[in-house]
């Protein structure tokens, strides 16, 4: 900060020399991401002198009171034939915002993958843990204690290891999440959220989990109590 | 034996072997995947840029070597220059711009490139003759198709249109001579080639401006050296090696390499925590089975080496479903991501590479046999007498 | 029978557990020769002592102290691999509850050892089939175990014993889930295995069992009470 740097457009091209006046932060903006450059803001006239622009300029933001006036706005714009033409910037975000469409697909595509994979891995363990039991639902019912009671126990167990491993799960993604981003914001320079932890993504998992986790479980334990009591001590 | 032995109890829990031979094939899918994209998406890139032997481009810096946007002024003087070194046996200039086909019903907007014929690698030739004169153009099969023309056809082109006088500009007639594939195009293309001279005048480009230069080096050359000394000859371009691209494409994209190494090691782990799952609760099971069979003599090695075997059958099983399973999501993933703009559709972000994959399934099945040697051998370890007492009161 | 060498030698056993704080002296110094064509029966109440004193004999667990020699070797110092070899290739064991693989057929249950010892495939069919003839078990080669009774399941435990010709037989209330028609089966069959040479120490409670045996044990305590040659 107030260092004095001096600025070309090329390497032979005229110079010009500035003061360090501010160090701004990088906006949120996903266009400006993976954009391994550096930036400086000068003033209008003093970059269109240094690269030869004369009086020219790329383009113009224009502010309009609101959404009707932004119609009218640009309806004049266009018709006056000024040699230009008005967007509005939610089109010209719509068209430059491809990149992340595409990604977001794919992220949707990998998200509907890891579910299948992580359902067929909790039914799995679900299965095994409750095949487990199998000595101990043998005992439970040569005592006499009914299916329907061993089966609510199981189903209760499955649903408890549901939970805890949902909570373990959740503080874990949170973790994943908070490093991913810690991660990317520094790659790409950029303050934005790469991933989020939202309420409705913790809802989505538990229940998922939970449900899985008590459909597994009731499965493989009415199937085990379907089986005589013998049966299951392998006799 | 052991086969026997490892299939019966395989056998005798259909469920659970059948939920953990599909639970495998989902993550070694998801790793096969996984892989296929960490290093596919490099070797396609990598062919592409090689497809037609030219070794080093010249592009303004920051833009993807195939990028006709850019532009590069006083072309002529470049390619003077580059002409001076001897390693350099071909210059191919490349600009890119956009025309529009005029026909009833509005026309159609294609991408257009102009080149140097003699030393072009931007297209391969499908059907008619290359271009033989400055009115002459080859054209994708999809701009042929939509501006309802054959080969031999005539076609009114125009460089500019003036949105505000409603009025096309530069207008020139131009020969379909044949059509081509266009190697650098995003997927179907409305694209067509001519001319450089032509293009820069339909385009009304002042001076000699290009997008980029392919060269083409003299066998034997060192390409660093020649890209170290065009930086130094020509300072306002940056020479891209295909090797420097790639660097390049790493860096842009790394994204996609990071999340396959994540997403590749969740699925190892989730396999390996299947198996050994699976195998410490088959073991558990046969606790009183293996102190027997410890007690008539069977060696530890035997028992570590039968229940080994349940695992390997597993992931082995596992894999090939997953095989099939992963090229199937590869497939569509891959469909997904050849929507990125400004890429070639030629480029694979998923690539099958036999030995990846090989390497792959066989990282699974080694770790999902890793995992299952503790369980194992602990059951195995157990001593005699205690487990058949134990196993006796059970 | 005393002038024959000894098939398995006891000096001083003492076998010491932990269960839970206080320890459980299950062997107070038990010594113990068995001759070669021995047919020995180890008697006495329920935790006596009688099956660790089996294990021991059998290489399966180590003494606290003292020593067992098999055939004249040493088998308190074998590592556990080496114990496991000379267990496959020197001892046949008998259990109370035959404990067979249930995936294997009767004929494979005998060919296991034999297949861990490393015959060939034919070796171990043709002496399988001997052993099944033996027990008058031939016709029931291919079945599972579970499609066995009780009495023929010991009768191929037993072939399985002797799959590897061990020098000792080591039953551990081999009688203890039989009736009593079937328990005399494999009592008939012990006596003829000893008769052609085998020599064979049984734990049981079974009276019958040891009234067939040449010698009697008593042990109560962890130390033998008697030791009584019954002819």
């Amino acid at each position: 900060m107030g260092d004095r740097l001096v600025i070309r457009a090329t390497p032979t091209g005229p110079a010009d020399t500035v003061i360090v006046g501010a160090v701004v932060r990088a906006s949120a903006d996903p266009s400006e991401v993976a954009r391994d450059e550096y930036r400086v803001l000068v003033h209008l006239d003093q970059l269109q002198s240094l690269i030869g622009y004369g009086d020219r300029v790329d383009r113009f933001a224009v502010a309009t009171r609101d959404r009707a006036a932004t119609g009218r706005a640009m309806a004049a714009i266009n018709d006056a034939a000024f040699g230009f033409q008005a967007h509005r910037s939610r089109d010209i975000a719509v068209e430059t915002s491809q990149t992340f469409l595409v990604v977001s697909r794919f992220h949707h595509a990998i998200g509907v993958i890891t579910i299948v994979a992580s359902a067929v891995f909790l039914l799995c363990i679900m299965l095994l843990k409750v095949d487990e039991r199998r000595r101990d639902v043998a005992a439970l019912r040569l005592m006499g204690i009914s299916a329907a009671t061993v089966l609510r126990s199981v189903v209760l167990e499955a649903a408890m290891v549901a939970v805890a491993g949902s909570a373990l799960g959740v503080g874990l993604g949170a973790a994943i999440s908070a490093a991913v981003n810690a991660h990317y914001r520094g790659v790409y320079r950029t303050p934005l959220a790469f991933s989020i932890v939202t309420p409705e993504v913790v809802g989505f998992s538990v229940a998922l989990s939970l449900v899985l986790g008590v459909a597994a479980g009731f499965l493989a334990a009415r199937r085990l109590t379907r089986v005589p009591p013998l049966a299951l001590f392998g006799r | 034996m052991l086969v026997t032995l490892a299939r019966a109890s395989l056998a005798g829990r259909r469920a659970r072997t059948a939920l953990a031979v599909v639970g495998v094939a989902v993550s070694a899918a998801l790793l096969l995947d996984m892989v296929m994209l960490a290093s596919g998406m490099r070797a396609s890139f990598r062919e592409l840029l090689d497809v037609r032997g030219f070794t080093i481009r010249l592009a303004p810096r920051g833009t993807l070597p195939f990028d006709t946007d850019a532009r590069i002024d006083s072309a002529g003087a470049i390619m003077a220059r580059l002409g001076a070194n001897p390693d350099i046996v071909a210059v191919s200039p490349v600009l890119g711009g956009q025309l529009h086909v005029l026909g009833p019903g509005g026309g159609v907007t294609a991408v257009a490139i102009g080149i140097n014929p003699a030393v072009q690698g931007d297209y391969t030739l499908r059907t008619g003759h290359d271009i033989a004169g400055p009115d002459q153009a080859v054209v994708s099969a999809d701009l042929l198709a939509a501006a309802h023309a054959r080969v031999g056809d005539t076609l009114d082109v125009a460089g500019g249109y003036d949105a505000q006088l409603r009025a096309v500009t530069r207008e020139r007639r131009i020969v379909i001579a044949g059509t081509a594939h266009f190697i650098y195009t995003p997927a179907n293309p409305k694209a067509m080639a001519m001319p450089l001279a032509t293009l820069r005048a339909m385009t009304g480009a002042a001076g000699d401006p290009v997008s980029l230069f392919m060269l083409r080096l003299r066998a034997g050359a060192d390409a660093d050296s020649v890209q170290r000394w065009i930086e130094r000859a020509i300072p306002r371009v940056s020479a891209v090696s295909t090797a420097s691209a790639l660097r390049q494409v790493d860096r842009r994209l790394s994204y996609f390499r990071q999340l396959a190494f994540i997403l590749g090691s969740v699925s190892l782990t989730v396999g390996v925590l299947l198996v050994a799952t699976l195998v410490t609760v088959s073991v558990n099971e046969r606790l009183g089975e293996i102190a027997v069979m410890r007690a008539i003599g069977v060696s530890t090695r035997s028992i570590v080496a039968q229940v080994m075997l349940e695992g390997v059958a597993i992931m082995l099983a596992g894999a090939t479903l997953g095989l099939g399973l992963g090229l199937v999501t590869a497939h569509y993933l891959n469909g997904i991501l050849s929507q990125f703009p400004g890429l070639p559709a030629a480029i694979d972000f998923f690539l099958f590479q036999p030995r990846d994959a090989w390497v792959s399934l066989g990282l699974l099945a080694l770790a999902g046999v890793l995992a299952g040697v503790y369980p194992a051998w602990r059951g195995a370890s157990l001593p005699i007498a205690a487990t058949l007492r134990d196993e006796a009161v059970a | 029978m005393s002038d024959a060498p000894l098939a398995v030698s006891a000096r001083d056993l003492r076998r010491d557990y932990a269960m839970g704080d206080a320890p459980v002296h299950a062997l107070q110094g038990v010594s113990l020769d068995v001759a070669a064509g021995d047919y020995a029966a180890i008697v006495g109440p329920s935790g006596c002592g009688k099956s660790t004193l089996l294990n021991l004999l059998g290489a399966i667990d180590r003494p606290t102290a003292g020593s067992v020699r098999i055939q004249g070797k040493p088998v308190e110092s074998l590592s556990d691999r080496e114990a496991t070899r000379f267990r496959l290739l020197h001892i046949g064991f008998v259990f109370q509850r035959f404990y067979l693989m249930p995936a294997l057929s009767a004929a494979e249950n005998v060919e296991l050892p034999m297949a861990e010892a490393g015959l060939s495939r034919a070796q171990r069919r043709a002496r399988a089939r001997e052993l099944l003839r033996y027990v008058g078990l031939e016709a029931r080669a291919d079945h599972r175990p579970t499609q066995l009774s009780g009495g023929e399941q010991q009768r191929v435990a037993i072939a399985r014993a002797l799959a590897n010709r061990p020098a000792l037989l080591l039953c551990d209330e081999p009688t203890g889930e039989l009736d009593a028609h079937t328990g005399a089966e494999i009592i008939a069959l012990f006596e003829r295995l000893n008769a052609g040479g085998t020599t064979i120490v049984v734990v049981t409670h079974d009276e019958e069992l040891a009234a067939a045996a040449r010698r009697v044990v008593h042990v109560k305590d962890g130390r033998i009470l008697s030791d009584t040659r019954v002819r």
